[in-house]
């Protein structure tokens, strides 16, 4: 009998015989219940239940945690330092996943057919650009690279890597150019700035900060050497393992291949042009001077 | 509309109100399309396995006889070749594209009835003779306004002080570009040269721990030999006096003098002695060699 052993053992016959489970039987483990904070309660816990004696500590009404009673508070004195400083002058760059633009080409509101610009992206309502709160344009996020499938001939003011690889994979065209805070706010209103009749500014080249990003061709910079960009190209291809199409085969070719002129704002009107919305003209000056300035 | 993908990957759809007219992509049948797609053509046979955005945007989820995986994966996603689809969306002609555009903000440039303010009346007040008002006048009216088109741009002054101040503020491409590299190179340089002072200083640097290593180690002898020399003129002077000496008193001192002074005509004659032993040894070897 004993050489079978049952599982269990003793604890199964004494668990059979022990009372069946009822309330009176449960207990909580040790330390699992602690027992509640009562304010108010005995001698000494009691009348004001710790709050001390009248005033703000005892009516709830502190200040806020940082204030010393008017004197400039420790957090506002000491300045900002290093990666915070200046920060509510630093450009911003809202961004543009590639998601969300293949959901605005898919519903019609961006035409891939036409070279795609802030402005088409604003008139599409796809994004929302504030130049007075230092935005300085849109950049190419790759949230959605995976799914984007689109051919257009695009313009961001920044881009990652893994974005211009997908823009290229399908046989795009991808630029990064820069639009100064006046240019840039002309770009996503046209209408608002030609209303009062001003001619059209050129568009500044970037500051010493910016200038190296834009003359580097693996930013695909409109500043940068076309054909450095074309051996960037290659080598994104090499990285991500894809194989560029050849763009020169296709029926769109020169669409892709337009490309603005970096002291033009808009595409086909030069700077010094004034367009009229009333006549519906355009009105080129012939002054020597005047289309010297705006030539150069 | 349903959508139903085949086991071999092909899709066909099935109108809702017409469920006998079962369609493929290739060949679209049913009228009630038209109603949907007022774009579509019946006869309108687009490339093999192509699935258009505006379908997609019209297609409803519902999917016979496929798995939810797959019913996810039709739209979302598009490049897979797995479902024979060689052609993407927009790769599709023109005539298919839909492009559904916001409508601009009517101008209301109010033409009929323009305000042109009088120049020459006083009424008027000062800022609508000025110039940036003509301009937003011409802007607004256009030739109709009166105003005189060269005002929009600037004058001779106002365009002297514009290139002025583009000259200072706002230096070419090729400067600024100059400027960086410029830049670079001031920084390159002294990184180098503070490597260079580097490396040469640590090149120095076993010999001179070695040297202070030294320094420390015969500072120490000294000390230990000069410990040791002050411990046995103490058991000298014990040995005389008889008793223990205070090294700072008179006695000791003395005594430490005469000892110095015996050592020294020690070493004198040790000296000469030597002296001698040379020029002796010296003298015989050049007999010999004469």
């Amino acid at each position: 009998m004993s050489l079978i052993k049952k599982p269990g053992g003793k604890t199964i016959e004494v668990v059979k015989n022990l009372p069946r489970i009822t309330l009176a039987n449960l207990r909580p483990n040790p330390g699992a219940k602690t027992l509640e904070k009562r304010r108010g309660r005995g001698m000494h816990g009691g009348n004001r239940s710790g709050w001390g004696h009248k005033g703000e500590r005892q009516r709830c009404n502190r200040p806020r945690l940082g204030f010393e009673g008017g004197q400039t508070p420790f957090y506002l004195v000491i300045p900002k330092y290093g990666y915070n400083a200046n920060h509510s002058r630093q450009p911003q760059y809202p961004p543009l996943s590639l998601r969300r633009l293949q959901y605005l080409i898919d519903l019609g509101r961006i035409d891939p057919s036409q070279p795609i610009d802030l402005t088409q992206l604003v008139n599409g309502r796809g994004v929302e650009i504030q130049p007075q709160k230092r935005d300085y344009g849109v950049q190419l996020v790759d949230e959605g690279a995976d799914i984007f499938c689109a051919k257009v001939n695009l313009e961001v003011q920044a881009a990652s890597e893994k974005a211009i690889a997908a823009v290229e994979r399908n046989g795009g065209v991808i630029t990064t150019s820069y639009y100064d805070p006046r240019s840039l706010q002309i770009l996503i209103k046209p209408v608002p700035f030609f209303m009062p009749g001003e001619p059209i500014p050129k568009r500044l080249f970037p500051g010493e900060d910016l200038l190296p990003y834009y003359t580097d061709a693996n930013n695909r910079g409109y500043l940068a050497d076309p054909d450095k960009i074309q051996t960037a190209r290659m080598d994104l291809a090499k990285k991500y393992g894809y194989s560029i199409p050849d763009i020169s085969k296709d029926t769109l070719f020169e669409m892709l291949v337009q490309r603005k002129n970096p002291r033009h704002i808009f595409f086909g009107l030069s700077p010094g042009w004034v367009v009229n919305m009333a006549d519906k003209k355009i009105l080129k000056p012939t002054d020597d001077k005047v289309l010297q300035y705006y030539g150069s | 509309m349903r959508c139903c993908v085949l086991p071999d990957g092909h899709m066909t759809f099935t109108c809702f109100k017409c469920t006998e007219s079962i369609f493929s992509l290739q060949r679209i049948h049913c009228k009630h399309l038209n109603e949907v797609f007022p774009k579509w053509h019946t006869s309108y046979a687009p490339a093999e396995g192509v699935m258009t955005s505006a379908l997609r945007a019209y297609m409803t989820l519902e999917v016979t006889g496929v798995s939810s995986n797959m019913a996810a994966s039709l739209l979302s996603r598009r490049t897979a070749s797995s479902f024979s689809f060689t052609k993407l969306n927009s790769l599709l002609p023109a005539a298919v594209i839909q492009i559904a555009n916001y409508n601009p903000r009517p101008l209301r440039l109010n033409l009929k009835d323009p305000y042109i303010p009088d120049k020459e009346s006083e009424r008027t007040p000062e800022w609508q003779k000025t110039e940036k008002f003509e301009r937003r006048l011409f802007g607004r009216y256009g030739r109709a306004s009166g105003v005189n088109p060269v005002k929009l741009w600037p004058s001779a002054a106002r365009l002297e002080e514009l290139m002025a101040e583009e000259r200072e503020w706002h230096p070419p491409v090729e400067q600024m570009l100059q400027n960086i590299a410029e830049r670079q190179m001031e920084k390159e340089k002294r990184r180098i040269e503070r490597e260079k002072t580097i490396a040469e200083s640590m090149a120095k640097m076993p010999k001179l721990i070695a040297d202070w290593k030294k320094q420390k180690r015969e500072a120490k002898q000294k000390a230990n030999e000069e410990k040791q020399k002050q411990v046995r003129l103490l058991a000298m002077a014990r040995e005389r006096f008889g008793f223990a000496v205070d090294p700072r008193s008179v006695k000791f001192k003395e005594m430490v003098a005469e000892i110095e002074k015996e050592e020294k005509k020690q070493r004198k004659l040790l000296k000469r002695q030597k002296k001698e032993e040379e020029q002796t040894s010296i003298t015989p070897t050049a007999d010999s060699s004469q």
